[in-house]
Parts: structure tokens; sequence; C-alpha cells
């Protein structure tokens, strides 16, 4: 199947990817929370 | 408006339909109309899952947010990625496999045709409703703040797009999203590029953050957590009500409602399905970040220049014209002296803050002056909200429109003004593609008796999508006479629903023991608790946020359905096939 066969990109598995957006997450919210410290 | 700015504007939505119709060739039948033919790439399923999200008032309504309440809705977003995460691990590869239309044909595989059919009735019942108010909440604040006739603005808002969208089907809702995201970026990249470059000559963005902060609008994080350590439930935007709640929603909005399934079962493939999604996630949080900073800096900029009493002029013509017109003058009265003395002491603050001096003097004054006409503020909304002026007290969605037509060149306000159209068209022409595709695939063709040619149902659907925008025409002319409480209670529609929905969906792909009966039954028991609360909500009985009713509508469908399933009479198998 044509669906099967598409590759991955970037990363080798999915797993790679949905770490990669979690991690971004938890990077995004540190920034957030420095953010709010530095300024409110 | 001026002339050049009429010019944008029109010159913008024509090109816009024109796009739209000329990528409007499908195949015809209903993988042509409601999915393009499956052919999307990854970036285009990624620009329509955003488009059909963010709404007009999402471009008006979280600047003011953060102008009101500082920049901690933000955090109603921050359950979103782990959404996409678990939607690309559990939904989509079974949506792929299976080959569905609607994400409610996989109910009837997985359950019966019962629950099938309920769900797919919620689905077109809040989303029906939702977009009727998609149409009148742009046209509205449009139609107050030009004098525009509300109920054409409505057939403008509604109607137009209803060309490009039954003539092509999803495909050229797809496209026209792509062309409409990418104006709707570079006119608030300009947007915020003025507010900082209108700011006085020596207050930098940096300086303007400060300012900002200061007066707390630069809250991101929040966590509710009461002195005594107690959790706030009430509180609507903090870290855990967005992280747990927002999840829910995102879930539930994502995974179950046709309106985004529709989006990414376009994808060519799986993976691209998944890509898009994940992208989504990405960047999602620092675009609603991005859009509140605007408003904040709306904030900074009003600061160092007096800002309206109240940013709605239609509700200060009805207090002026009522028994409180005097009561209205003095605060307009009030209000005026404090901003010329909040000016003048922001400014000392930022000179004395710049040469390194101490500014807590300066701080107090400019302070005190915010607080002063906070409360002059509250003063004149009350009168707003009186039982003879009859008003809507709420002008959030007000003020960054009321900043762009005072304060932003010829041209750019007309952008502006097309901006409001284009995301509406965005969020509205994915919904009545939804709905239609719901109504052709759930109830006409499921219960037809009669076998229908390919050909039939492309003419049908587009018949449906034609009769789904003139209801919500129809709905958006109604809402104009509902009443604010009733607008704000087709708003939170979505959270009434979506959990249900939502738990609905849990059972299907994780508790494979649960069969047809036993959900229908959860869901119906858990739709009316959720009903049930949200009248204590508004009776003000009990306290809760709403996006908390998603976690509590999905957890109940998953409890009741264990405990239904347990009572009813155990059969060999589970009832329905199992994917």
């Amino acid at each position: 199947m044509e669906q099967q066969q598409d590759k991955i990109p970037l990363f080798k598995t999915w797993k790679a990817w949905y770490i990669f957006v979690l991690v971004v997450l938890v990077l995004l919210i540190t920034g957030f929370y420095l953010f709010t410290k530095q300024f409110a | 408006m001026s002339s050049i700015d009429w010019i944008v504007l029109i010159v913008t939505l024509i090109g816009i339909i024109t796009y739209g119709v000329y990528k409007s060739r499908t195949s015809r039948n209903l993988d042509g109309y409601f999915l393009g033919d499956r052919k999307m790439p990854w970036w285009l399923v990624l620009l329509s899952i955003m488009g059909t999200q963010a709404s007009a008032v999402t471009f008006l309504s979280a600047p003011g947010q953060a102008y009101t309440d500082g920049m901690r809705f933000v955090q109603y977003y921050f359950g979103l990625p782990i959404a996409m995460i678990i939607i690309c691990i559990a939904f989509v590869p079974i949506f792929h496999r299976l080959k569905v239309y609607t994400a409610y044909e996989y109910l009837e595989q997985r359950f019966d045709v019962k629950t099938r059919t309920l769900t797919s009735f919620l689905f077109l019942l809040s989303r029906g409703l939702s977009t009727g108010i998609s149409v009148f909440a742009p046209s509205i604040i449009l139609s107050s703040l030009f004098g525009w006739n509300i109920y054409w603005t409505n057939i403008f808002m509604g109607g137009l797009l209803i060309i490009y969208t039954v003539t092509g089907g999803a495909k050229a809702v797809a496209y026209t999203q792509q062309l409409q995201l990418i104006i709707v970026f570079v006119g608030m990249f300009l947007a915020a590029y003025m507010v900082v470059n209108l700011l006085p000559s020596n207050v930098g963005f940096v300086d303007a953050l400060k300012v900002s902060g200061k007066l707390g609008k630069l809250n991101v994080i929040t966590t509710a957590i009461k002195k005594d350590g107690s959790f706030n439930w009430s509180d609507q935007y903090n870290l855990f009500s967005g992280l747990i709640g927002g999840l829910f929603l995102s879930l539930s909005y994502f995974g179950t409602d046709q309106s985004q399934v529709g989006r990414y079962l376009t994808a060519k493939s799986e993976t691209q399905s998944r890509l898009g999604l994940l992208m989504n996630g990405l960047v999602k949080v620092p675009m609603q970040f991005a859009i509140l900073l605007i408003g904040a800096m709306v904030f900074t900029f009003y600061q160092f220049k007096s800002s309206p009493l109240f940013f709605n002029e239609v509700q200060v013509v009805k207090v002026q014209a009522s028994v409180y017109a005097d009561s209205a003058k003095t605060i307009q009265h009030q209000y005026d002296s404090l901003n010329k003395l909040k000016e003048s002491y922001v400014m000392e603050y930022v000179n004395a803050y710049q040469a390194g001096l101490p500014t807590d003097a300066y701080e107090q004054n400019w302070k005190s002056a915010q607080t002063q006409t906070d409360t002059l503020r509250t003063h004149f909304k009350n009168l707003v909200k009186k039982k003879e002026v009859g008003g809507d007290a709420n002008d959030t969605n007000y003020i960054f429109l009321h900043f762009v037509v005072d304060y932003l060149p010829k041209g750019l306000v007309g952008l502006l003004i097309a901006i409001i159209f284009l995301a509406s068209w965005g969020s509205i022409a994915a919904a009545l593609n939804s709905l239609a595709s719901c109504t052709m695939v759930d109830f006409h063709r499921r219960f037809s008796k009669r076998e229908l040619t390919e050909e039939t149902e492309y003419r049908l659907s587009k018949w449906y999508t034609f009769g789904w925008g003139v209801f919500c025409i129809i709905i958006a002319m109604f809402a104009y006479n509902l009443g604010n409480s009733l607008i704000e209670a087709v708003n939170v529609l979505g959270s009434l629903f979506y959990g249900v929905i939502l738990g609905i969906f849990l059972v299907a792909f994780f508790l494979k023991s649960i069969g047809g009966k036993a959900v229908f039954v959860a869901a119906i028991i858990t739709e009316l608790f959720i009903l049930f609360i949200f009248y204590l909500i508004k009776k003000e009985t009990i306290s809760l946020g709403f996006l908390w009713l998603n976690p509590i509508g999905a957890g109940g469908v998953v409890l009741v359905g264990l405990l239904v399933q347990s009572i009813l009479p155990r059969k060999k198998k589970a009832e329905a096939t199992v994917f």
C-alpha cells in the first residue's frame, strides 16, 4: 500500500517525532515561565 | 473607511473567491468533493487545520483578551500538542485504514448505527449553531464600528464563501485557506510592527514589555493556586486547566469534530496527515503567543496615548441616550483627566528607568492612576449593564479593531478588515463542508433506501453545502435578537458536547469490552449530567471553568459505560466488530 511506503521525514520513527513535539512544548512552557518571571 | 481601504478590501475578497472557484476542479464523487481526492500534502493539511481553527474572533478577541486580562490565555493551548500526538497514535491510523468520509462512520463499525447517528447528530447540532454564531460575531463588530447594516454584513460574511465552498468542496476550502492564512499572517505582522513603531520615540520594544509587565499583562504562566494552597476551580486559564482541560478539548475538537477530521482526511497518506497534525502542535502555541503579545503592546501603546473609556461606540451612544447620560458624562470627564496624568506618570517612570534612577515613586503614581481608570471603566460598564440601557458590557472584541481604525495608515485598515472576513471564511467554509459531509454520508446515504449514483451523491452534496450555508446565515440573523447570554451559551456549546463525543471515541479505541448499548446509554446519561452542571454554573450555584466540562464529559462516558456494561447481560463476545 502507498500509505505504508511513505517515508517519515526528519526523524527515523514517529516516536522520535512525538518526543520532539513534547520537548518543544516543555521548552516553550519553560521559556514562558522565565518570560513571566522577568517581566510580570 | 477611506477609498483606498475599500479598494484593498474588495480586491482581496474578490481575489479569494476567484482563486477558490479556479481551484474547484475535483472528481465528481464524494471522494473528490469532501476529501479533495485524498491528494493533499502535509503543509496544505497544516494550513487547512490552522485556517479551520482560527476564526475572525481569534484575531480580534485574543489581542483584546491580552489587553484586559493579560497573556495567560495562551495556556488554553498547552494541551494541544499532546492531543496531536494522541490523535496521531490512536485516531489517524484507524480513520485512514477504514477510508472513512466522516469520523462517525467508524462508530457504526465499532458499535452500532444508533451510536453513530447520535454522535453525528450532536456534531450537526453544535457545529451548525456555532457556525451561525461564527458568521454573526465578526459581523456585529464590523457593523458596530462602521455603522454597516447587520443583515447585509451577515450575508457578505456568510454568503460569499458559499460560492467557492459549494463549487469546489474540500479542495477549494483547503486552497483558499492557504491563501487566506498567508494574508492574515502578513497583516498581523504589519499590525505588530506598527504598534511598536507608534510608541514614543524613546520607548523601545523591551521598554514596552517592561511597561506592559508592570501592569500584569505579561502573566503568561499562572497556576490558580491560592495563597492558602487550594486550587481555584473557577479560574478559566491557568497551567493546569490548559494542560488537562485544553488536552481534552483539543482531543475532542481535532479527533472527533468532522470540521477538523475532514481536513486531515484530505491528506494523500497517513504520513502526511500525521505531519500536518504534529506541525500544528509545534506552531500553534507560539502563534497564539505572538497574537496575544500584539494585544499586550496595544495596551502599552494606550499607556502613552489616551484610551477610550469603552471601546464599543454603539454601547457608549446607548448610555448617552439613557437616563444615565449625566453619570456617563461625569465618568468620562474624570477618566480623561486621569488619562492625562497617567500619560505623564508612565513617561516619568520610563525616563527614570532608562536613566538608572529609582523608579518606585513614579511606579506608584502610575499604577495608582491605572487602578483609578480601571475603576472608572468598571463603573461605566455597570451603566452599560443597567436594565434601562440593556447593553453589552464586554468590549474585548472591539479593542484591537478600534486601535486599527484609529491609528493604522490607510490601506492597512482595509487589509485588517479583509483579514476578519478571510479568517471567518476559512473556518466557516470548513464547517459547511463538514456539515454537508455528515448530512450526506451519515444520514442521507446511510438511510436512503435507493441506490445513489456517484453523480447524484455529488450533486446532493453541493445542495447540502448550500443548505447549511443558508441555515448558518439565518442563525446569524436570529443571533442579533438572541441577547448576550444565549450567544455566550452557544460559544461554550462545544464544551457541552465535545466531552461526551470524545468519551464515545475513547471507549471505541481503548475499551473494547464495552459494547454499543452501554456506550449509548452512558452518552445520554453523561450529556444530561453535563447540561445539569452547566445549568448550575449559569445559576451560580457552583463555580467551575467551562474547560473542565470536557474531561468530566469524557470521563463520565467511560465510567458510566463501564458500569452499564457490567450490569447488562453478557454476550459471548463484544457486540460489534472491534478494530
